[in-house]
């Protein structure tokens, strides 16, 4: 297990410094992709309104486990199985928030969605958006289907090679291995997987999906800045909050397609409260109004209720209906099928 | 296949990368007094290629009050200084052209916490406009299919920089290989070999090698008899006279992530944050694509006039250290053309005592660098030129070279007078031309020349060589009390570049110019 160490960066508490006086401060460490909502000014005086300043330091989901977390209110890993291994380690009892989620999606390019459609492996229902059918995908992905035994794609010339999604180090990033745990549940016949003998069932194709990708980003930004900038693969594992954050500025990218899988699983940003004050902030991002707006114009969708994303409406599914959710492994398996994927 | 496994592959000393810096930056080197942190500051670790962000740099400090402090040095050697902690408190950051390679070192990956791509540039072919038209290619439908058939056709050559030490060349070597391979996904081992007999093909067509972008566009120049040059996108670009061309069938790409250190504290993170921030703003992505020719990381900029837009597939980085360092390993030692060298060494009476001790340090060492099939000359000299002896590194039993080179080494002594061109003037004798090689003369002096042919006879004397002769081109090394002005007249004259050992070691200057033979 490679830890990337340590907390990252110190997202500035903006505005709400100055009269922190006045507010309670709260630290938390938390997944990067929220680093720009903590630091959106709005979102800092819609906490400081109700008294808390969130002083928040960013870690990788999984090494958050590495961190020494004495001193902090709360962590807010980007999935479900770190914070209960957090919870655990910290003797944290009770539920623990899970204030909003995101569900994993892949961005492709016009030229691929198209082939990918034609060929049966996708549905689209609107030039922007449509469905990735995962068994297909995992059935070409097992027989090493090249873009070339694809019809129609002759026309592109990048569409070239091996047909794959690329994702992050599922090793080190928590998008990459939850690309795994979608993955995985599949070929477990629409199980999770939860023993040995499923682990050693799936590592083959695991092992596949990842080792023809070659060298793989360390972080879901990375990949998603490669899939903008024109470069990369046609077809990129990200969260739709990066999507959806992307749109919220005011972009219509021409040569975008998001595709839901017919079979995702949902990044649960969920909060384990160390402290009181911890607890207080982890009910606010879950029940305040303001703040689950705000989540929703950072484009996460808040538990309880679909999300109304305002831009972006021909390229998101707003309800995900015909997606189906799957459950993610324990942290223990999931590590386990990440290490045996990367070989 | 049997490969030369004692060089030292990527790892050149620290003497190296401060020599490095001294040469390829206009930067002065960091001296570790002035390296202090200092809030608002930001120490960087960054590719050599980063020096043209100078002005978008510039911009951000007049901006946001962030100054940003490069210390540059090729990509492979920062990933080097960074796995062995070397770069731990001493750079707040670190900005490569790709953490491709990084990546494939855990102990140099865990030193890093976050990185953030800021703008890309593939790996392209700038081809001479008058080459293009004579092969009839259409820019945006040239394969590397094509230019393999080219090459074999004797109807193309390139130049290209060195892949052990340059990541450009790093990464042109990995597009290359993976498409004349038939690779479908990320090269393997065996995709090496099997490809092997292709990419040997394909490298007879590099007439040109160099340490440096920089050097291999001014050598291209100069020689003007080299049909094309593959290096990124946004280097060519800035070459008059070239159309650039992205193959077909697929590129490597940078993406120049900056990258925090786990080393570095709060304080300093938090300025990394700034800056990534900064330059992920409109206005500067905007300036980025405009100055440099690289392409923008955000939606909402498009890319600067004149760079194509139509998509092309990305290559896979191999993801394995075991297949990259074997594909380098490779091209050192089988795929690319044989370098013949002289080296002209100085071992006149003032290099008595610590000198000559230096030099035969930095020649020891420099045995564990020579590839295979390489031919090395020594040529020392005092009032003449003492001795020629020439060793060859054979695949088959390569230690019996490198030990004669070592043996001989050991024997150099110090006497008599400095004279320079009369040695130089017989190192171009013996290397004469029309081997297909890469030809090259190190010159070590550590004085001014005194005796035998002045600089007037040695200009006279290259002119008259024949043009394949006046291609190899002399590396004076600036050491002891030799003449700087002297010396850059011996590289300006034959095309070569003036490496510094003042600043740096003899070692670093001997390991550098490696890069060029």
């Amino acid at each position: 297990m490679l830890l990337i160490g340590g907390v990252v960066a110190a997202v500035v508490a903006g505005r709400a410094e100055e009269r922190s006086t006045a507010t309670k401060t709260v630290r938390a460490v938390i997944g990067s992709e929220k680093a720009e909502f903590f630091a959106d000014p709005d979102v800092v005086d819609a906490l400081a309104a109700k008294g808390y300043t969130v002083k928040a330091e960013t870690s990788g989901s999984w090494a958050m486990e590495g961190l020494d977390l004495k001193g902090y209110d709360l962590a807010l890993p980007s999935s479900q199985a770190p914070a209960v291994e957090l919870a655990g380690k910290y003797k944290v009892t009770g539920t623990l928030p899970r204030p909003f989620y995101s569900p994993l999606v892949v961005v492709a390019h016009k030229n691929a969605a198209g082939v990918l459609a034609a060929n049966g492996l996708a549905t689209l229902d609107e030039a922007h958006r449509g469905t990735l059918k995962m068994a297909g995908y995992l059935d070409a992905a097992r027989k090493d289907r090249t873009w070339q035994q694809l019809k129609g794609s002759e026309k592109y010339g990048e569409l070239t090679g091996t047909l794959y999604l690329s994702s992050t180090d599922p090793v080190t990033s928590n998008s990459g291995a939850l690309y795994l745990a979608a993955a995985s549940y599949v070929e477990n016949g629409g199980k999770v997987v939860a023993d040995d003998a499923a682990v050693k069932r799936t590592a083959p194709l695991l092992r596949k999906l990842v080792s023809v990708q070659g060298a793989q980003q360390a972080g879901s930004d990375a990949v998603f800045r490669d899939f903008v900038s024109g470069s990369g693969n046609p077809l990129v594992v990200v969260y739709e909050s990066q999507v959806a954050s992307l749109l919220r500025e005011g972009q219509q990218p021409d040569d975008l397609v998001v595709l839901y899988p017919d079979t995702t699983v949902n990044s649960d940003h969920t909060v384990v409260p160390l402290t009181e004050d911890g607890k207080a902030v982890a009910e606010l991002l879950s029940q305040d109004a303001t703040l689950r707006d705000l989540e929703v114009r950072h484009g996460f969708r808040p538990h309880g209720g679909p999300p109304e994303f305002a831009s972006g409406a021909t390229y998101l599914k707003q309800e995900l209906t015909g997606v189906h959710q799957a459950a993610v492994p324990t942290s223990e398996v999931l590590r386990e099928l990440a290490r045996r994927a990367k070989g | 296949m049997s490969r030369l496994r004692t060089r030292r592959l990527l790892a050149p000393t620290l003497a190296a990368l401060a020599l490095l810096t001294a040469c390829t930056a206009q930067e002065k080197p960091d001296n570790r007094d002035d390296n202090a942190p200092r809030p608002g500051t930001v120490r960087v670790l960054a590719s050599s290629e980063l020096g043209d962000m100078t002005e978008v740099l510039d911009e951000i400090a007049d901006d946001t009050g962030i100054e940003v402090r490069p210390t540059y040095m090729g990509t492979l050697d920062a990933v080097d200084l960074v796995a062995k902690g070397e770069a731990d408190g001493r750079y707040d950051a670190l900005w490569l052209s790709s953490n491709d390679y990084l990546r494939l070192r855990p102990e140099a990956a865990r030193k890093v916490v976050s990185e953030t791509p800021i703008m890309s540039s593939p790996v392209a072919i700038g081809v001479k406009s008058a080459s293009l038209a004579e092969l009839g290619w259409e820019p945006k439908d040239v394969t590397w299919k094509q230019v393999e058939q080219a090459v074999q056709d004797g109807k193309l050559t390139y130049g290209m920089t060195d892949p052990a030490r340059s990541h450009s060349g790093f990464a042109t070597l990995v597009s290359v290989a993976s498409a004349l391979s038939g690779a479908q996904s990320a090269l393997t081992d065996a995709d090496v070999t099997k490809a092997t007999p292709r990419l040997k093909e394909f490298f007879t067509g590099q007439k040109l090698t160099s340490g440096s972008s920089g050097w291999l566009a001014t050598a291209y120049k100069r020689r003007g008899n080299v049909d094309a040059l593959l290096n990124y996108e946004s280097v060519l670009t800035g070459i008059p006279g070239l159309t650039v061309v992205r193959p077909k069938d697929g590129v490597v790409t940078a993406d120049y992530p900056l990258s925090s250190l786990a080393s570095s504290d709060g304080t300093a993170r938090e300025d990394v944050r700034r800056l990534t921030e900064a330059l992920r703003t409109d206005d500067i992505q905007r300036l980025i694509t405009e100055r440099t020719r690289r392409r923008p990381v955000v939606a909402s900029v498009p890319v600067a006039s004149g760079l194509d837009t139509g998509r092309r597939r990305e290559l896979p980085f191999p993801g394995s250290l075991s297949v990259a360092e074997g594909l380098l390993d490779a091209y050192e030692n089988e795929l690319r053309r044989p370098s013949r060298t002289v080296y002209v060494l100085d071992t006149s009476g003032s290099m008595k005592g610590d000198r000559l001790a230096q030099l035969k340090r930095a020649l020891t060492a420099l045995t564990g660098d020579f590839r295979e099939r390489e031919e090395v000359t020594l040529m020392p000299f005092g009032s003449d030129v003492k001795s020629v002896r020439t060793h060859v590194v054979e695949p088959a039993y390569p230690k019996s070279g490198l030990d004669g080179i070592r043996k001989d080494t050991a024997a150099l002594s110090a006497q008599g007078d400095t004279a320079i061109y009369t040695s130089l003037r017989k190192a171009y004798e013996h290397l004469g031309s029309g081997q297909d090689t890469f030809t090259s003369i190190v010159l070590m002096t550590d004085g001014e020349n005194t005796t035998g042919a002045d600089a007037a006879d040695f200009r006279r004397f290259y002119d008259g060589l024949d043009k394949a002769a006046r291609e190899t081109p002399v590396f004076p090394i600036l050491f002891g009390d030799s003449s700087k002005a002297e010396l850059q007249g011996i590289a300006d004259l034959t095309g070569g570049r003036l490496f510094d050992a003042e600043e740096g070691s003899l070692d670093g200057a001997f390991e550098e110019i490696r890069g060029y033979q």
